[in-house]
C-alpha cells in the first residue's frame, strides 16, 4: 500500500520503504529549462530541441546553443556530451569555452557555449546533446 | 528549416546559425534575436552552406 508522505509535495513511499519521486519535491520544480540534439559533421542539423531558437556554429566544434526564452538567471547547470566521431579516439566537451577565440565564455540567460574537441584540438562531432538545468 | 543565418566572427571566420524548427520563431526572428547586436548577416540557404568542414575555420564571410 503506498503511503503518502506529502501529498502536495508529491512524495510518496511504497510498502517496501522506497521512495516514490513524482516531479515535485518540497514544492520546489528543478527542471530541464533547454536541450537539443544536433549533428555536427556535414551539414550541421538539429534532430530535436526545447527552448533552443537555434545553434550556432562558430566553427570547428565551437557551439553557442540560443535559448527561445531567456533563463531565470546564468546560474543554471549546463550539461553537454557527444560521441566519438569515427573510430575509438576520444572526444571531450569543455563548458563555457569558445575554441576559435580560446577562451573562457560565461553562460548567459539567453546563450551557453561550448567545445569540442579529440586529443587536444577542437574537433566536429556527429551526436551533440546539451541540457540547462535550473 | 532549410535556411541559415551567417554573419562574420571577430577572428576574421563566419558563424552560421541553425534555426529550430520547433521553437515557433521564423528565420527573421531567430536573426534579430541571435546574431549578435551590430553584426551584419545573411540568411541563406542550407545548400550554400558547404558539408565539408575540412577547412570549417577558412570558410570567411563576403557581402
Amino acid at each position: 500500500m503506498a503511503v503518502t508522505i506529502d501529498g502536495s509535495a508529491g512524495v510518496t513511499t511504497n510498502a517496501g520503504g522506497s521512495v516514490n519521486p513524482s516531479t515535485n519535491i518540497s514544492g520546489i520544480n528543478f527542471s530541464c529549462r533547454a536541450f537539443v540534439n544536433f549533428n555536427g559533421t556535414g551539414t550541421v542539423a538539429i534532430r530535436a530541441s526545447g527552448n533552443v531558437s537555434s545553434i550556432t556554429d562558430n566553427g570547428t566544434g565551437d557551439y553557442t546553443v540560443n535559448f527561445t526564452t531567456a533563463i531565470s538567471d546564468a546560474n543554471y547547470s549546463s550539461i553537454a556530451s557527444c560521441s566519438p566521431s569515427a573510430g575509438p579516439n576520444q572526444r571531450i566537451v569543455v563548458m563555457n569555452f569558445g575554441a576559435q577565440s580560446n577562451t573562457i565564455v560565461a553562460p548567459t540567460t539567453s546563450a551557453c557555449r561550448f567545445s569540442t574537441s579529440a586529443l587536444g584540438a577542437s574537433a566536429d562531432v556527429e551526436y551533440v546533446h546539451f541540457s540547462a538545468f535550473r | 528549416m532549410n535556411q541559415r543565418i551567417i554573419y562574420p566572427t571577430d577572428d576574421g571566420g563566419v558563424a552560421v546559425i541553425i534555426p529550430a524548427a520547433e521553437c515557433g520563431l521564423n528565420i527573421e526572428e531567430i536573426a534579430a534575436k541571435d546574431v549578435p547586436e551590430g553584426k551584419p548577416y545573411k540568411i541563406v540557404d542550407v545548400a550554400d552552406i558547404p558539408s565539408d568542414r575540412t577547412f570549417r575555420n577558412a570558410w570567411e564571410y563576403s557581402e
